[in-house]
């Protein structure tokens, strides 16, 4: 594997991780991280402080040459995300209730420093 | 507070609205979404504004914008909402203070780079501003000069963003640099004194210049038709104030710079034969655009080989002579733009230009069928509405030797038509009329009740060589030649004169 590519993973990897720090700090259950599927893999899956299950899309950067990390997270993407979603459900031996599909963006500063910024609720339009 | 807003207006045809931008940030993916009827020019904004505002050195918000234009059911349409959407995401953005926002229009086209470019419309958009209680503007630097024409309205030029950044936030920033312009129009320099020869046609086209008459020419190529028409514009007294501001603003709409501050001078337009419908009366979709008749208003709409053009764009004439203004109706909105225009017609009297020329019929080898669908294609009803009939023949002897000096100036003719001119408006003004050509039939009738020689006027209806709307036209021509020979009223010779110019028998012309 070449240096870049690793390179780049780590950056996902960090990203994840500080999302999840992120959302536990604030009263989330973490459920489940990296869960994969045939069709795809969801980045966390917790339960919000109300009770509420989400599926989560973390998107990380490390600079704004690209656009918001957020901005990333398209259309299509947030559709693809449902099916995961879904599939997750399935999955499940026991009823779950609704889920919510959020999206964390975080974007690695040059100094290190990182902004999370957390987005409730995605539209699928 | 996630939530701004600016000003700028929305032009449907020459009446104009003023357009509320709102923007609010909302919660979600970050995305941008325009809403409000707009065109395509308004959809592709959103790339224009995103490459400008990170160009000037912001970023966009990654919020989900929603910018609004309102009222939401106006059609809009151009590129002039660039800068009032950008200027109101960045003041959501608190990049800009909001209070200097209320109370200014914007208008601008913005660059990728974040200039910001001239856009149609800025003279018309501004009077509707001021109306409506506004009073500052802020509008594309190259275009200050045609918005400062606008009296009552503090009015700022930006180059850039940058530049409208800086001048929100009441910093300084460069004072545009205004280009030299050209005063003086082309055509104005264009003398009557270069025709040689051509007597008959010299006057017509005085007649038709001091009274606003319709003007037909005939005659073979290369008699000077093109020549006499564009010195028409020369002969024209200026514009008043008000005529000056309506006709400026329909050339700022059509895209013409007004840099050289207002129109004063009659407009003339030439439109090839070719010209579609559209392009004659005005057309395009969703909002018509004003066309050449719309040019011409106040001025002049000279149609050069007249019987080429489409016949269709012909007959769409009629319309706008009579009634001095165009209405386009469009599935969205319905416009209409003035247009009285003095029409003149040049057309050779034949597809090879020498039938029935004096001296030259034997050069014709035209046949009959293609003589009469060549004149059949201007019609009785548009020709109806012509008031001057010419048929110019080639000069006798030779134009180098035997013609005496040049002839007599433009700006010689044009004292005796401003004094006609000022004799009809002192004559019409009670009745609302400024011209003899404008005036009702009514009151041209009732104007010569009891003069010598209407005798002759029956006479032609009686024999079929004249319609009702023919004896009107006649009496307003006798009117103008009784101005410009200084008659109290026109006697027995101009109304001679006036049956002989209307008719297309030249002989009779100058008897007086």
């Amino acid at each position: 594997m070449s240096e870049r590519v690793h390179d780049r993973r780590d950056t996902g990897v960090r990203g994840e991780e500080l999302a999840a720090t992120y959302l536990t700090a604030r009263g989330w259950t973490l459920l489940a991280r990296n869960w994969r599927c045939r069709s795809g893999e969801i980045d966390i899956i917790a339960r919000d402080p109300d009770g509420v299950l989400v599926v989560c899309e973390v998107k990380t950067r490390r600079g704004l040459g690209y656009g918001d990390p957020l901005e990333a997270i398209t259309y299509a993407k947030v559709k693809r995300l449902r099916g995961l979603a879904m599939e997750w459900v399935r999955s499940q031996e026991f009823r779950v209730g609704p889920v919510r599909l959020d999206a964390v963006g975080v974007l690695v500063g040059p100094d290190g420093l990182c902004r999370v910024r957390h987005v409730v609720n995605l539209e699928v339009r | 507070m996630k939530n701004a807003r600016a000003w700028s207006v929305a032009l449907v045809g020459l009446d104009a609205t003023l357009v509320e931008v709102e923007v609010s940030f909302g919660a979600g993916l970050p995305h941008t979404v325009i809403v409000g009827l707009g065109d395509t020019a308004v959809k592709e904004a959103r790339e224009r504004c995103r490459a400008a505002v990170s160009a000037t050195g912001f970023g966009w918000p990654p919020s989900a914008v929603t910018i609004n234009l309102t009222p939401a059911t106006l059609p809009k349409a151009g590129s002039h909402y660039d800068l009032p959407m950008v200027i109101a995401v960045l003041a959501a953005a608190a990049s800009v203070p909001r209070p200097p926002l209320e109370g200014t229009v914007f208008l601008g086209e913005l660059g990728l780079d974040g200039r910001v470019r001239a856009v149609r419309g800025v003279l018309p958009a501004l009077l509707a501003a001021r109306q409506a209680g506004f009073d500052r503007a802020v509008v594309p630097a190259s275009q200050l000069r045609e918005a400062r024409l606008v009296e009552g309205l503090t009015i700022a030029g930006v180059g850039c963003l940058a530049d409208a950044v800086s001048l929100l936030r009441g910093e300084p920033y460069p004072e545009p640099e205004l280009a030299p312009v050209e005063a003086t129009e082309r055509r104005d320099r264009l003398d009557l004194a270069d025709v040689v020869g051509q007597t008959e046609g010299r006057w017509a086209l005085e007649v038709a210049a001091a009274g606003g008459h319709h003007l037909a020419m005939t005659g073979p190529p290369g008699v000077g038709k093109t020549l006499l028409a564009e010195r028409l514009p020369g002969l024209l007294p200026d514009l008043t104030p008000d005529e000056a501001l309506e006709v400026s603003a329909i050339h700022s709409l059509s895209g013409r710079s007004l840099e050289g501050g207002l129109i004063m001078r009659p407009p003339y337009a030439d439109p090839h034969h070719s010209a579609s419908l559209a392009a004659l009366v005005g057309g395009g979709s969703l909002i018509a655009k004003p066309g050449a008749v719309s040019r011409a208003h106040l001025g002049i709409l000279f149609l050069d080989e007249a019987p080429e053009f489409n016949s269709a764009a012909l007959e769409a004439l009629r319309t706008p002579l009579e009634s001095g203004r165009v209405v386009l109706a469009r599935s969205k909105e319905q416009t209409t733009y003035p247009a009285r225009f003095q029409l003149v017609l040049a057309s050779n009297p034949c597809p090879c230009g020498w039938y029935n020329v004096e001296g030259n019929g034997a050069r014709c080898g035209c046949r009959p069928q293609s003589i009469k669908r060549y004149l059949d294609r201007l019609s009785g009803p548009v020709l109806d509405r012509i008031d001057i009939q010419l048929r110019l023949r080639p000069s006798k002897g030779g134009p180098l030797t035997s013609v005496k000096a040049d002839g007599e100036s433009s700006r010689s003719v044009a004292e005796r038509v401003l004094s006609a001119r000022q004799r009809q408006r002192a004559r019409w003004s009670e009745h609302g009329y400024t011209r003899n050509a404008d005036v009702a039939g009514p009151l041209i009738r009732r104007s010569v009740r009891g003069i010598d020689g209407l005798a002759v006027i029956d006479d032609a209806v009686r024999r079929g060589q004249l319609s009702a709307r023919g004896v009107d036209k006649v009496l307003r021509l006798a009117w103008t030649v009784a101005d410009l020979m200084e008659h109290a009223r026109p006697d027995r010779s101009d109304i001679h004169v006036a049956l002989g110019m209307r008719r297309g028998e030249s002989e009779e012309v100058r008897c007086a």
